[in-house]
């Protein structure tokens, strides 16, 4: 296992300079607060469920009549569900996430997640969302100003046809994407170890002559941004390589793309580079036709979130990493409480959100969303998002979330208190 | 600020803003998939005004490549099962071969508006026929387009309009009508995307082409946008061209296409050109040969204001070589770049400008211009060969290259870098059992992967 502190000795790494903002660079001031006896190295990974999950087929008031008869074809019997409580339960493709709840203490379900009008295009949600603000054409995210406001390294862990995330915009060096440790090598056609060694040279001292040409550095710096990130690039891929080699997990990862994922999380996570942020995005939420019950294709996505997340906390655990986790999850809206006629839902909003870990107050917190009393047919929030935000902000990451949400949003009891 | 007269006004070389082969590399780029060295050559010479014509009036396609290409999407060569690599292989040889590289790329700007996924559509029938609509009207009317696409097959299935029924309508497809085809976020109402909805109700897919069943139709009474009547998907298509915002959301999304991804279009210069498209009814040729013959255009501030996208990144190196690539494994590795033709990741489109540039992807960038150019990967051979090219245009190994690339105009220590390296090459200790001709070739296969990581390179 390489150390934090090997990691930091290399000092080719370092010396690129100051001018030139790596990310690890930063993380070796990261690393030297992170060191300090009584520093905290908490771990946030937000987990994405793009297109807007239907929180009522997530998190089931299985005692309801309203919600069979919201859900003729769409509804998860009695006998199926993975009772939390006496009248909520888990979807019965979570049960993995059930027994986190109940055998470890380490699931909390926060009800009725929402915002105040909420919008129903996926893409100015989830920029609500990103953005951890309703204003306008955002041009920045919730955690690049976390970063922004306590540097660490950070990483999206995303397939090439990924895009970065809003959310981690705004942070002082760009979060790098990485889909997986192995492949990230620069390839050459070298006649010899010195001719490649020229090679490389040439390629690193001439990427960082393109943000260096003043003016010609282009309309809106998009030279200067190809350069930072080619230094970037250059600077992280045979360490990262380096860290991949030698991690074994202490349970087995589905084999789906979220499983994937969050094993390189626990890769990074174990390497000790000091990394605090990751953000992985599972698509296909979108279910307006053929969503399925208690099988098919809600059930698939909803399996690979609970198998993936119970497998990476399990991981973690046997690393002894537990207590440092927290997984948080989000989508960019619920469904309409009514299913459409595609046996499906259309857009809606007020949904939960699940927080796993170590130190998460196992629970759920705040009611269920009434499914008597809708606003257009969606369920009405009860809790604004910024307010889980905050908390994770404030009293996980040790962050001032009033200067990263922009307000006052009152903490959710989420964390055990210490 | 930028003066919109200025802005539009055609391009007249001068003093200041001479006619040159950067302007000739920049239009190829924006307007195509790259310039060959013949292009550049002839541009230079021809001026301006016969360059444009040429790039807008494009060639007609030899008969070769025309039956080639039909046979490639007949239904034995392309079933509706045939895999997702065969798709994008198809269309990424046009954009490599065609003789009218204007209509392709502008189809590729509907297919990134309309973006459509096989992933959903699982009909490779269904995305040729997107396509085709796509590519009839790529310069032509979008009127005609938008209406066409509310009973397009793949649409259909895309956005789920083949499951909507009068008895319960799915709002997807109303939605997207509005918010990413035609008006943009905060020109509609949630009510007007409910009624909306009602009219797309009914609609299937009969003998593999879109046609509405009566039965399963709402044929009430809607309201949208204020206006009555018992609308059908065609009716609502129309509503939304009439909306001031339409053609205004149109040409933001072209300039962002054509003219810069640096900054958003500024409203000054977005409402005279709305106003002139709307005027002539939808007509995108127009209005495309407005943007590319502008001053704008060939001003400072236009030039490499975009990243290459990982389709131009490809074709612009192998159409520049002058070689050739086969297809699938080319399509095969766009994917690892981010950018699989036909399957796109959203309905919202690839997000494109910085969002194509991360670790993975530039790697994989700098990894694929090496394996295209070295003539050492078994998936592309020796058929893009920068040594064949070379010693057909007989130059100097660095000049001719940062030339045919990037019009010789990068940061001036990469020509002395690039010269040192083949200085200090004398001293490799290459394996004996290379002839000379195995050196050289191998020294300016090594420039061109060189040219090819420079950051400029990105830039379009």
């Amino acid at each position: 296992m390489s150390t934090r502190r090997d990691f930091l000795k290399d000092s080719s790494l370092l010396g690129f300079g100051a001018t030139i903002p790596t990310f690890l660079g930063q993380s070796a001031l990261a690393a030297r607060t992170a060191d300090k006896p009584g520093a905290k190295d908490t771990i946030l990974v937000v987990v994405q469920l793009t297109g807007g999950n239907d929180g009522l087929n997530t998190v089931i008031p299985f005692t309801n009549a309203d919600y069979y008869k919201l859900r003729p074809t769409l509804a998860i019997a009695k006998d199926k569900v993975k009772k939390l409580t006496d009248d909520i339960a888990f979807h019965p493709a979570m049960a993995e996430l059930a027994k986190l709840y109940t055998e470890e203490s380490a699931v909390c379900v926060v009800q009725g997640v929402g915002y105040p009008n909420p919008d129903q295009s996926h893409f100015r949600s989830m920029d609500i969302w990103h953005a951890g603000s309703t204003a306008a054409n955002p041009t920045d995210g919730w955690l690049g100003r976390t970063l922004k406001a306590k540097p660490s390294p950070a990483f999206h862990l995303g397939a090439n046809n990924e895009t970065s995330p809003l959310a981690l915009a705004g942070a002082p060096v760009r979060v790098p994407s990485v889909a997986s440790l192995d492949d990230n090598k620069l390839k050459m056609s070298a006649a010899s170890g010195a001719d490649g060694a020229a090679q490389k040279n040439i390629i690193t001292d001439l990427a960082s002559g393109g943000g260096k040409q003043g003016e010609s550095s282009g309309p809106g710096g998009l030279l200067d941004f190809v350069s930072r990130t080619q230094m970037n690039t250059y600077a992280s891929s045979e360490k990262l390589a380096a860290i991949g080699k030698s991690y074994k997990p202490k349970v087995p990862y589905p084999n789906t793309a979220l499983g994937n994922k969050l094993k390189l999380a626990a890769q990074l996570i174990d390497g000790g580079i000091g990394a605090r942020i990751f953000y992985v995005a599972l698509d296909g939420f979108d279910t307006h036709s053929g969503q399925g019950g208690a099988t098919g294709a809600h059930a698939d996505l909803l399996r690979q979130v609970s198998d993936g997340i119970s497998a990476f906390y399990r991981d973690l655990a046997g690393h002894g990493h537990k207590d440092r986790l927290c997984v948080m999850t989000f989508s960019e809206f619920g469904r309409r409480a009514k299913e459409n006629g595609s046996k499906g839902t259309d857009h809606g909003s007020g949904a939960p959100m699940l927080l796993v870990g170590g130190n998460v107050k196992a629970g759920i917190v705040g009611d269920h969303p009434s499914l008597t009393k809708l606003e257009d047919g969606n369920l009405v929030h009860a809790t604004d998002f910024r307010r889980v935000y905050a908390t994770v902000l404030e009293r996980w990451l040790g962050v001032d979330a009033k200067a990263v949400l922009g307000g006052e949003f009152k903490p959710v009891e989420v964390f055990a208190k210490k | 600020m930028t003066d919109p007269k200025w802005a539009w006004a055609p391009y007249e070389p001068s003093d200041a803003n001479p006619w040159d082969r950067r302007k000739v590399g920049h239009l190829y780029r924006r307007a195509g998939f790259g310039a060959t060295v013949a292009e550049l050559d002839a541009g230079v010479k021809d001026g301006h005004a016969k360059t444009l014509d040429r790039i807008l009036n494009g060639g007609p396609e030899s008969e070769d490549f025309t039956e080639t290409s039909a046979f490639m999407a007949s239904e034995r060569s392309m079933p509706s099962g045939a895999p997702q690599e065969r798709l994008s292989a198809w269309w990424l040889d046009r954009m490599l071969k065609s003789a009218h590289p204007l209509r392709e790329k502008l189809t590729l700007f509907w297919h990134n508006h309309f973006a459509t996924s096989n992933a959903k559509v699982k009909n490779a029938r269904f995305m040729l026929d997107q396509y085709h609509l796509m590519q009839k009207h790529a310069l032509g009317s979008f009127r005609e387009l938008l209406v066409s696409m509310g009973t397009d097959s793949a649409m259909l299935v895309w956005l789920d309009t083949t499951t909507s029924t009068k008895a319960a309508p799915n709002e997807n497809y109303a939605r997207e009508l509005m918010e990413l085809f035609s008006l943009g976020i905060g020109n509609y109402t949630e009510r007007d995307i409910r009624e909306a909805a009602k009219a797309f109700t009914g609609y299937g897919i009969s003998y593999g082409k879109g046609a509405l069943n009566y039965r399963q139709h709402d044929n009430s009474e809607k309201t949208v946008f204020g206006k009555s009547g018992k609308f059908k998907g065609d009716d609502i298509a129309k509503l939304c061209l009439e909306q001031e915002a339409c053609p205004r959301f149109i040409v933001r999304k072209l300039y962002r296409f054509l003219i810069s991804e640096a900054h958003d279009a500024p409203p000054d210069l977005v409402n005279p050109l709305a106003e002139e498209y709307r005027k002539s009814g939808f007509d995108t040729g127009k209005l495309v040969s407005v943007m590319l013959r502008s001053n704008l255009f060939f001003a400072k501030e236009t030039y490499r204001s975009k990243i290459k996208s990982p389709v131009e990144f490809a074709t612009g190196i192998v159409r520049g070589l002058e070689g050739t690539a086969g297809a699938l494994p080319l399509a095969e590795a766009l994917e690892g770049l981010g950018q699989v033709l036909f399957a796109p990741p959203s309905v919202k489109g690839w997000d494109g400008g910085q969002a194509w540039l991360n670790a993975q992807t530039l790697l994989g960038r700098n990894n694929l211009a090496l394996a295209l150019t070295s003539t050492e990967d078994t998936r592309f051979g020796s058929r893009c060969d920068p040594a064949v090219a070379l010693a057909k245009h007989n130059g100097e190994i660095v000049d001719f290259l940062l030339g045919v690339f990037l019009q010789g105009d990068v940061q001036p220590a990469a020509c002395d870098k690039l010269l040192d390296y083949l200085k200090a090459a004398k001293s490799v200790k290459y394996p004996a059992y290379w002839s000379v001709g195995d050196v050289s070739n191998h020294r300016v296969r090594a420039v061109a992967h060189l040219v090819l990581t420079l950051p400029e390179f990105q830039l379009n």
